[in-house]
């Protein structure tokens, strides 16, 4: 590395230091068992268990093998899980099915006992007068590493061709790849992506290039359903302002349009008005940002 | 390409782009919802307020600032600033001394358009040295100049600034924006009264759990500033909320 006169910082090829990283691969290759062991804890660290509420023992199967169904809504990020929360778990009675368990540097607590929409959780819900229809409100960050762990437990590795998945999602504004200058984008808007199989009309308008959809939802969930021939959708939101934000929330709306989620909702100003007491009122005034 | 060239501030992109200007106003987004209203009499500004921590004391958390205060009280100039809140401070003392300086110099005080230009130099000149990195803040500047006449000014961290008629700031400044584009009418702002509801109904558009969170000052021609407290502002809410179930009534008796 390397520092211009500008302050910019580059890389700079370095020959004096080609010759200690042969030397440096070598000694890694010699891995003593303490390494193993170490290596081996961390795994375990980070290895992703789905488990029951009630008894805290973890799924045989995963979870679209024991609990099939024909409808399968994901929430990722706490805007996409607050829609949900208000507009959709509240018209009908879910009955919680599973929880996902896993850590990684993200995570600020590992007691997924206490939920609050504050604290990072996964919990995976079916719709009591209909079961086939499965709801996940997701609000942890999955690391790259557990993604397919995740997938492999939730989805396991049978094809389902009679389920639709819907993915929800939320991404800040700044990674949206335009011509045009961030600050007049109308920002929070909808972008929607779906595999080939899903053959219903998008809530509005498809992700152009050569903007790409980043973590669980596209690298897990999409691509899986993409391979396995599964039809799904992904909306996702570009807003400005990351943390639990009304507008953001509400810029999800037009989904309740879609064929998924049409018969799932029914009363909206009632929703409305529970979305506005689920946001956080006690937000302390940071004293960085006035 | 946005990583190669946006760690100095003194390094345009081969696009065009100043990186470090664009982000720093993305910090101006961190803060709280501010509006400005520039009436025929009076001028408003509101911004949302959020809670304190505990052991804090609330008087040393004020977002609206007086720049400059005259013995008669006929004009005076005060500002909102949202984004980081050490920039804003170092920023309002510089123009406090502006100020006086002038009123000593030229034993006139500052006209809102000159102090507020005297700002945005600073904030451009920061945008142009290398090792200092720009503001972080937005500012609305509002008061009377001696001919009797509202302004309201903005500039951004850029240091850029322009008259508005009403404008907003901080987080989901656009929203508010846009409703401001539709609300704003001359008979709205004759009237003080409607003016000071246009403002509190601009920022419950955006800001969450309604009237609590919302501070709010005027300043009319030849009057010192008043604070709203916040039983009057729940008053103006109440008021607005009242109005909007008529103009609902009014609107589902025309379509049945």
């Amino acid at each position: 590395m390397a520092a211009t006169f500008f302050g910019e910082v580059v890389k700079a090829p370095c020959r004096a230091g080609t010759e200690e990283e042969e030397e440096e691969e070598e000694e890694g290759r010699r891995e003593t068992p303490e390494d193993r062991e170490v290596r081996r804890q961390l795994a375990r660290k980070r290895e992703v268990r789905l488990l029951r509420r009630q008894t805290k023992t973890s799924l045989e199967v995963s979870l679209l093998e024991k609990y099939p169904c024909s409808k399968f809504i994901i929430a990722i990020g706490n805007n996409a899980v607050a829609f949900l929360s208000s507009f959709v778990m509240n018209s009908g009675v879910w009955e919680e099915v599973g929880f996902a368990k896993l850590w990684n540097e993200w995570c600020r607590t590992t007691d997924t006992t206490h939920l609050s929409p504050a604290e990072a959780f996964c919990i995976f819900y079916h719709l009591k007068s209909n079961p086939s229809v499965i709801l996940c409100q997701c609000s942890c960050y999955v690391a790259e590493d557990q993604q397919y762990q995740w997938l492999e437990k939730v989805f396991g590795s049978c094809t389902r061709k009679n389920t639709q998945v819907t993915i929800l999602t939320c991404r800040h504004v700044t990674d949206y790849k335009t011509s045009e200058s961030t600050g007049s984008l109308p920002a929070p808007f909808l972008k929607a992506l779906k595999t080939q199989n899903f053959k219903d009309p998008a809530c509005c308008s498809l992700l152009e290039q050569p903007n790409i959809v980043h973590d669980l939802p596209a690298a897990g969930v999409l691509s899986y359903c993409q391979v396995w021939k599964i039809p799904a959708i992904l909306y996702l939101c570009y807003t400005d302002v990351m943390k639990l934000d009304l507008i953001t929330v509400e810029a999800f709306k037009p989904i309740l349009s879609s064929r998924s989620l049409k018969s799932l909702v029914k009363n909206i100003p009632q929703s409305t008005e529970i979305l506005k007491k689920l946001m956080t009122t006690n937000e302390v005034q940071s004293n960085i940002y006035t | 390409m946005a990583s190669r060239y946006d760690r100095a501030i003194t390094v345009f992109s081969p696009d065009g782009h100043l990186f470090q200007v664009e982000y720093a106003q993305e910090a101006v987004k961190k803060g709280s919802t501010a509006v400005g209203i520039r009436g025929t009499n009076i001028v408003v500004l509101g911004v949302e307020k959020k809670s304190v921590a505990k052991l804090q004391d609330e008087r040393t958390v004020r977002k609206i600032c007086a720049l400059d205060d005259h013995v008669c009280m006929a004009f005076a100039v005060f500002t909102i600033f949202i984004g980081l809140t050490a920039d804003a401070r170092v920023v309002i003392n510089r123009a406090r001394v502006q100020c006086q300086s002038h009123k000593l110099t030229v034993e006139d005080p500052v006209t809102v358009e000159y102090i507020t230009r005297f700002i945005a130099t600073l904030k451009q000149k920061y945008t142009q040295s290398n090792g200092r990195r720009p503001f972080g803040i937005s500012a609305l500047i509002v008061g009377f100049d001696d001919d009797g006449i509202p302004r309201l000014y903005q500039t951004d961290p850029s240091g850029t600034y322009h008259a508005w008629k009403a404008n907003a700031i901080g987080r989901s400044a656009k929203t508010v924006r846009e409703f401001l584009e539709k609300n704003y009418t001359e008979d709205a702002i004759a009237d003080d009264n409607e003016a000071i509801k246009l403002a509190i109904r601009a920022l419950l558009e955006v800001v969450q759990s309604g009237g609590r969170n919302i501070e709010l000052a005027i300043i009319k021609r030849n009057q010192p500033l008043k604070m709203f407290s916040a039983k009057e502002i729940e008053l103006q809410v109440t008021e607005i909320e009242k109005e909007k179930e008529e103009a609902e009534k009014k609107k589902s008796k025309k379509s049945a």
